[in-house]
């Protein structure tokens, strides 16, 4: 099959949906599909080993959700895009976020073949769902199978569109690369306890949680080190939170290539997830689950999706830090509860193995291209016709 | 360096790395000019240090001011380097690392004892590891610890973010280095300087200078082969690692005459990269006794 995979988001920035992408494109090139990428960049050098990469528009900086979406705002991209999949013929279009605008939307209303939309987010609210909903129905309608990547993130759209049917195939996990053994950062692999956080540096993630937490437990656990790995907007307020409280042994890693990020949870002997909500699965929790960690996460509906507290991980409601820094001292001086946990956790991981989920993915587009099938032919756009012509 | 001087340092890489590169390069030519015009110490040690390196240089005076004069070019344009290095997409430099030798490497690995790279202060090395360890396979640093300790701190979290391990060079240092060849790492370390004031006094350029053992008891240690590697900066401003035949330590029973001699033998690959590319040899430092 030929499959086209369109994400809205940045593709020269870290984030859940676009790594989501990149691996469903090298899973399904090793099952020996052809794949192409879409995707609005700010930088022209981005490219994806397993799939030639189509920049398409150029991101924008919006807040949405308590974070930072960076998408393509441009409505004059119809003829390129028009251009791309009359050349291309794809057998299906995968979309990520299809109700996001303006690439996907754009590429749905397009498109003539099967179209599969995978939905990522989950928040309270979204206002464009709810005001937007007359608009944004007959996009759906396009849409020959749609894919959730968790419960709440089902229950979410479903709030705005009741009864759309929707599948539950959950994030992968790329068990080759996440693994415990792998080579740690010798220098921060001591007597200390390594406690990693992993995200971008933005209020919903909860960091600000976890540093009050740390502040608590620093003095019942004084040999324990904090790793933050990640960058974003709120990079100087932790630098001045730790200067000013004297934190000791924060190590604020920033940015971490992707090559070396799994090394840093091997690295570490905790990791904790403190998001405040507004995560639909958390992808760092399958990342820490597959390299072998115990984890101490907030209760947040996408965590608690993914987790299974006692068996691989120690719960509390988010933006508790109080009982956060009890959780991390119960499991920071318990290496017994650590070990169990961790191998639970690890073994629990091979089901988001990619392997697995991009079988399931595929058995969604076969279904889409009968749906297809069954389906009267659709006349092109007036502005696609133009250009395939 | 003392606090003040770090807080400045940290003041001015926190500038540095918010700039272009090519901005960053202008500066740090401005900056070397004005070091190579009015450094009271570091010049006179530099040339000195040349002079020794190539003998050719004491009766040619002006050769002499034209390679100290691009040694602090170099020398300046790689702590640009380094002070971009935080928020360097080092993904994206891979295309500016080239790579000479690979069969030497690829000889070092078939042993499965990890490779020991012995290399000296020249080049944009922390770059050029940087760039090898976020994108091909984990390095380690065997390194010196630097005052004051928010310096050390900062540089082995800024090369931590790369994936590199700074091991410091004392007892739990040298385990870790142990680990990590035993795991299959690479562990680079230089030997053109003694920073402990244990070295061994040896022939260097044909003048006794303390020189450190360490790399060789370890390769005497796990038997593994030591790999020279020599690290440049070409004339586009991108960078080359190039390999060099393996040298093998020798044990006979006597550790430190092995010692001494699997050194010995590194050190005459050492001299012959730094006589190659004087220029690069970042080592304003007092190696021989008489320096300034």
């Amino acid at each position: 099959m030929k499959v086209g995979l369109v994400s809205p988001y940045d593709f020269a920035t870290a984030g859940g949906v676009n790594d989501h992408v990149r691996h469903l494109a090298v899973q399904l090139q090793n099952l020996g599909h052809e794949t192409r990428i879409f995707g609005p960049s700010s930088r022209a050098d981005v490219g994806v080993e397993a799939a030639r990469f189509y920049r398409i528009g150029t991101p924008i900086a919006i807040r949405v959700n308590d974070s930072v979406a960076r998408i393509t705002l441009s409505f004059h991209l119809a003829n390129e895009v028009a251009a791309i999949i009359a050349e291309e013929r794809f057998d299906v279009l995968h979309f990520h976020e299809p109700l996001m605008p303006a690439l996907p939307m754009t590429m749905l209303r397009m498109s003539t073949t099967a179209n599969v939309g995978t939905f990522h987010a989950f928040a309270r609210s979204n206002v464009g769902y709810f005001y937007g909903r007359p608009f944004l129905e007959p996009y759906l309608q396009h849409l020959h199978r749609a894919i959730t990547v968790s419960e709440p993130a089902r229950d979410f759209v479903q709030r705005y569109f009741p009864g759309y049917p929707m599948r539950v195939i959950p994030n992968g996990i790329d068990l080759s690369i996440y693994r415990p053994g792998l080579p740690p950062i010798r220098h921060l692999r001591d007597e200390h306890l390594n406690i990693l956080f992993v995200g971008r540096l933005e209020k919903r993630k909860g960091l600000g949680d976890l540093l009050r937490a740390y502040r608590a437990m620093v003095s019942r656990l004084p040999q324990s080190r904090l790793i933050i790995v990640g960058d974003g907007p709120l990079r100087g307020r932790v630098e001045s939170y730790v200067a000013r409280n004297r934190l000791p042994n924060v190590v604020l890693a920033g940015y971490v290539p992707e090559r070396v990020k799994p090394r840093y949870y091997n690295t570490a002997d905790i990791f904790c997830a403190p998001a405040t909500g507004a995560e639909s699965f958390g992808i760092v929790l399958l990342e820490a689950l597959a390299s072998g960690l115990p984890v101490v996460a907030t209760e947040v509906p996408g965590y608690m999706s993914v987790l299974e507290p006692g068996r691989d991980s120690i719960t509390v409601p988010a933006k508790n830090w109080r009982e956060l820094a009890a959780s991390l001292v119960i499991l920071g001086r318990d290496a017994e509860l650590r070990r169990r946990l961790g191998e639970y956790a690890q073994q629990k991981a091979r089901r988001y193995s990619w392997d697995l989920v991009a079988a399931e993915v595929v058995a969604v587009y076969h279904e889409a291209r009968k749906a297809l099938a069954a389906q009267p032919a659709r006349q092109l756009e007036v502005s696609g016709v133009h250009n395939a012509v | 360096m003392g606090e003040w001087t770090w807080r400045a340092f940290k003041v001015v890489q926190s500038i540095v790395e918010r700039l272009p590169r090519p901005w960053v390069y202008a500066l740090a030519v401005l900056a070397a000019r004005f070091a190579w015009w009015f450094s009271p110490l570091a010049r006179p040690r530099l040339e000195y240090n040349l002079k020794v390196a190539c003998p050719e240089l004491e009766k040619d005076t002006a050769s002499l001011h034209r390679i100290s004069w691009l040694n602090f070019r170099n020398h300046a344009k790689a702590y640009a380097d380094l002070m971009q290095l935080p928020n360097a997409p080092v993904e994206a430099m891979r295309p500016r690392l080239k790579v000479e030798g690979w069969e030497y490497l690829e000889e070092a690995r078939s042993y499965g004892k990890g490779v020991l790279v012995v290399s000296c202060h020249m080049g944009s090395y922390e770059v050029v590891a940087a760039i090898w360890s976020a994108t091909l396979a984990p390095v380690s640093f065997f390194a010196e610890e630097l005052e004051p300790r928010a310096l050390f701190e900062w540089y082995r979290e800024t090369r931590a973010r790369l994936g590199i391990s700074v091991l410091t060079l004392d007892h739990g240092g040298i385990r870790k280095v142990l680990e990590a060849l035993r795991d299959q790492e690479m562990v680079i370390t230089a030997i053109d300087r003694d920073i402990t004031g244990t070295g061994h006094v040896m022939p260097f350029f044909g003048r006794p200078a303390p020189i450190p053992l360490g790399p060789a008891a370890i390769a005497l240690r796990l038997g593994a082969p030591l790999l020279p590697v020599c690290v440049y900066r070409l004339p586009d401003d991108t960078y080359m690692a190039e390999g060099t035949p393996l040298i093998y330590a020798e044990s006979t029973g006597d550790s430190r005459a092995d010692q001494v001699r699997a050194t010995e033998r590194v050190l005459r690959r050492i001299e012959q990269f730094i006589q190659a590319h004087p220029e690069q040899w970042h080592v304003p430092h007092r190696i021989w006794a008489g320096s300034p």
